[in-house]
């Protein structure tokens, strides 16, 4: 072993410290994201103007601005409204916020791809809209979007690098320390990749096992993981995936 | 809400009467001014191309399409009355070309769910009701298997089995053995015909010339939205009126 | 609302806009080169060539935009000592990070031509490359476009993370003003409008061709 690597692994204890915290983090914003997601994924679908008018204006803001600019606007702005948060506090909220913009879209997608003829065989069974919605759209669009809210799990986790902005201890902000110290940059930097890499395998490994737990019948085993873009392919209509 | 609970009841009053129906889809008329009767225990075949309107004519019965204008009535029910429209939904039964069966219940589970839900059946009783439901069209030894785990015909004889659970006074096919497999035909048209002989009001769209023959009371032919040509089956199969009539079947038969 | 501070900011705000920009340019330019050469590689019927594709694609989307331009950076600075030009640094990170998903783009719109199409136009006697460039490419690159597009959108707002290496991008020059009059908000707003800008219009084309490419 290189003397680099030995240097570097020395500081272990200090980069796995690290990764809890962003593994912290990440799980927080994650079920912020939820949140914020859902409520504005009912509201864009309501029938209430204002409501629609709202949400929109929230996810389109979110999405079309930089995500480092938000960290910012809730860590150095919102002092001048009164809220005052710790860094951790203030990433947790910026990434929640944003991610569930991102969110709201892929629970908007899943609800519109059951298809209309499972609600109008619904309607004739005699189940109303409420029971329809909760007993046979919701439970589909949840297998549905399940992959992309995954991937939504993955764009938190590395959206907590930018919080080395504003001086959080997540890993790469302890790499950028570890570096000044050694300037070993090529190990440090390896090392703060392979921790990423690690925590994205191992989010993904869970999230493909409890997607197997809560789901049934379960989602084919190569469902569930980095995925690529979604892709429309020309002449296939949505429609209501059935494993 | 009444519950009815067994096929007695589809005695009371499961005629249908359409008046001068019209039904438009944005700027094209698909239906002009249908008039139609459907007697209590009558099977009717709806046959007609694609576009006729004659799957519009069936969604318009069963209460998912509102007509234009004229009159809808399913039994005692005006369904062009948006007021009382819903007023027929868990009373009548509709099967649909595309299953449309719940992908995340069991057989059984579809079977019992309106049962469960709307019509706040226990546990218990909707799955007694849902194992007879499931043993009439020959599936109680499936009923923890998925939909994704069963064939074509199954899946369809589930759909069915569902929409009877509800115990409707009349039942309406939409194309129900389009998309199977040839030699998953005959299971699903079988219970079909069962149906048939015990006394169900049914109203049939379907390409199955073979079972609007043998299983028809009455078969119709749909053309540009108007019914133009109706009768006993033999008479309107084997024998056409209209020209229109015998263009269409002389093109089925050739395929 | 100090708006008497947002003028006076605006030339300033207005430079790192014009350096913000020429970086989407650049780094659009850049990813989509890469993009292509990796998805060409991933697709390539030699394992080694398919998998050094692979294995590019799945570092790149594993870790975050930071770690790669701290790379770089500090790369540049080792070996170029403190001359390295730091539009190029930030051009070269996010040209390798988004090549990473532009090439999944490119990979997955390359498969999703119906893969009937190409045996169709095979049996019809076309060789392999004629197939190729008159059958799916045309397709290709209509299916790819909003999605492409898409990705190109994070890029523009991806410029902004060039600010941790010192890049004088939009967001850096705002940081900069704010540090210096403390007045975050109207600053802070100016740059959100100026991003949102840019990547609405964007944004509205995107869904736009996607609702076209669905019905098609």
């Amino acid at each position: 072993m290189t003397y680099q690597w030995q240097t570097v692994l020395g500081y272990l204890p200090q980069y796995l410290h690290a990764a809890l915290l962003a593994l912290r983090i990440t799980v927080l914003a994650f079920i912020l994201a939820t949140v914020c997601a859902t409520v504005a994924a009912l509201a864009r679908n309501s029938s209430v103007g204002m409501l629609r008018l709202v949400a929109g204006v929230y996810v389109e803001v979110i999405r079309n601005t930089p995500v480092l600019l938000q960290i910012f606007i809730v860590f150095f702005a919102l002092p001048s409204f009164g809220l005052h948060f710790h860094a951790v506090t203030a990433g947790v909220l910026a990434l929640g916020i944003n991610v569930g913009a991102y969110m709201c879209e892929v629970f908007r997608a899943g609800i519109a791809s059951v298809t209309r003829g499972q609600t109008e065989a619904a309607q004739i069974l005699g189940l109303s809209r409420r029971q329809t919605f909760v007993f046979v759209v919701v439970p589909q669009a949840l297998r549905n979007v399940y992959p992309a809210t995954v991937n939504n799990l993955l764009q938190v986790l590395l959206g907590t690098s930018l919080l080395t902005a504003i001086a959080v201890p997540e890993i790469t902000g302890v790499a950028i320390v570890i570096n000044a110290r050694t300037l070993l940059f090529v190990q440090v930097f390896l090392m703060a990749l392979l921790l990423y890499l690690v925590l994205s395998n191992l989010l993904s490994l869970a999230a493909a096992v409890l997607g197997r737990v809560i789901f049934r019948p379960p989602l084919p085993i190569g469902f569930v993981g980095p995925r690529l873009p979604r892709f429309k392919r020309p002449g296939r209509p949505e429609r209501a995936v059935v494993s | 809400m009444t519950t009815t609970t067994n096929l007695r009841d589809a005695e009371v009053d499961s005629s249908i009467r359409l008046r001068s129906v019209t039904k438009s889809f944005g700027s094209t008329e698909v239906l002009k001014k249908v008039d139609l009767d459907v007697a209590s225990g009558e099977v009717v075949v709806l046959i007609g191309a694609s576009g006729s309107g004659k799957s519009t004519v069936l969604r318009i019965m069963s209460g998912l399409e509102t007509s234009d204008s004229g009159e809808v009535w399913v039994g005692s029910t005006p369904l062009h009355d948006p007021r009382r429209a819903r007023e027929i939904r868990g009373h009548v039964g509709m099967v649909f070309q595309q299953f449309n069966l719940f992908p995340h219940l069991t057989a059984l589970g579809n079977v019992t769910l309106a049962l469960r839900k709307a019509r706040k059946m226990s546990t218990s009783e909707a799955n007694t009701v849902g194992m007879r439901s499931l043993e009439r069209v020959g599936l109680s030894d499936k009923a923890e298997s998925y939909p994704s785990q069963l064939s074509g015909g199954q899946q369809q004889r589930v759909a069915i089995a569902r929409a009877l659970a509800v115990s409707p006074r009349i039942m309406f096919f939409d194309e129900a053995t389009s998309a199977l497999d040839p030699e998953l035909v005959g299971e699903v048209t079988a219970v079909m015909r069962q149906l048939a002989d015990e006394g169900m009001t049914m109203v049939v769209v379907t390409h199955e010339m073979r079972f609007a023959r043998r299983t028809a009371d009455r078969v119709m032919f749909v053309d540009d939205g108007v019914i133009a040509e109706q009768g006993d089956p033999e008479q309107v199969l084997t024998n056409p009126q209209h020209p229109r009539t015998q263009q269409f079947l002389r093109k089925v038969l050739e395929a | 609302m100090n708006t008497d501070l947002i003028i006076e900011s605006l030339p300033q705000l207005l430079h790192g806009l014009a350096v913000t920009v020429g970086l989407s340019v650049a780094a659009i330019a850049g990813s989509t080169v890469i993009g292509l050469l990796v998805a060409t590689a991933r697709t390539s019927k030699l394992p080694v060539i398919s998998q050094l594709g692979r294995a590019y694609v799945e570092i790149f989307r594993g870790s975050p935009l930071p770690i790669t331009l701290l790379f770089i950076y500090f790369g540049a600075v080792y070996y170029l000592g403190y001359s390295l030009n730091l539009f190029v640094a930030a051009t070269v990170g996010l040209s390798l990070y988004h090549g990473a998903y532009v090439a999944e783009i490119f990979r997955s719109g390359i498969e999703a031509v119906h893969v009937g199409q190409r045996e169709a136009a095979q049996v019809l006697g076309l060789s392999n490359s004629q197939v190729f460039f008159s059958v799916v490419l045309p397709q290709t690159r209509r299916i790819v476009m909003p999605p492409l597009v898409g990705q190109y959108i994070s890029l523009v707002k991806d410029t902004s993370i060039a600010f941790l290496i010192g890049t004088v991008e939009l967001m850096k020059v705002g940081q900069s003003i704010v540090d210096r009059t403390g007045q975050s908000v109207p600053i802070y707003l100016s740059v959100a409008v100026l991003y949102f800008i840019i990547c609405y219009p964007l944004s509205v084309w995107v869904r736009r061709s996607d609702r076209k490419v669905v019905s098609q």
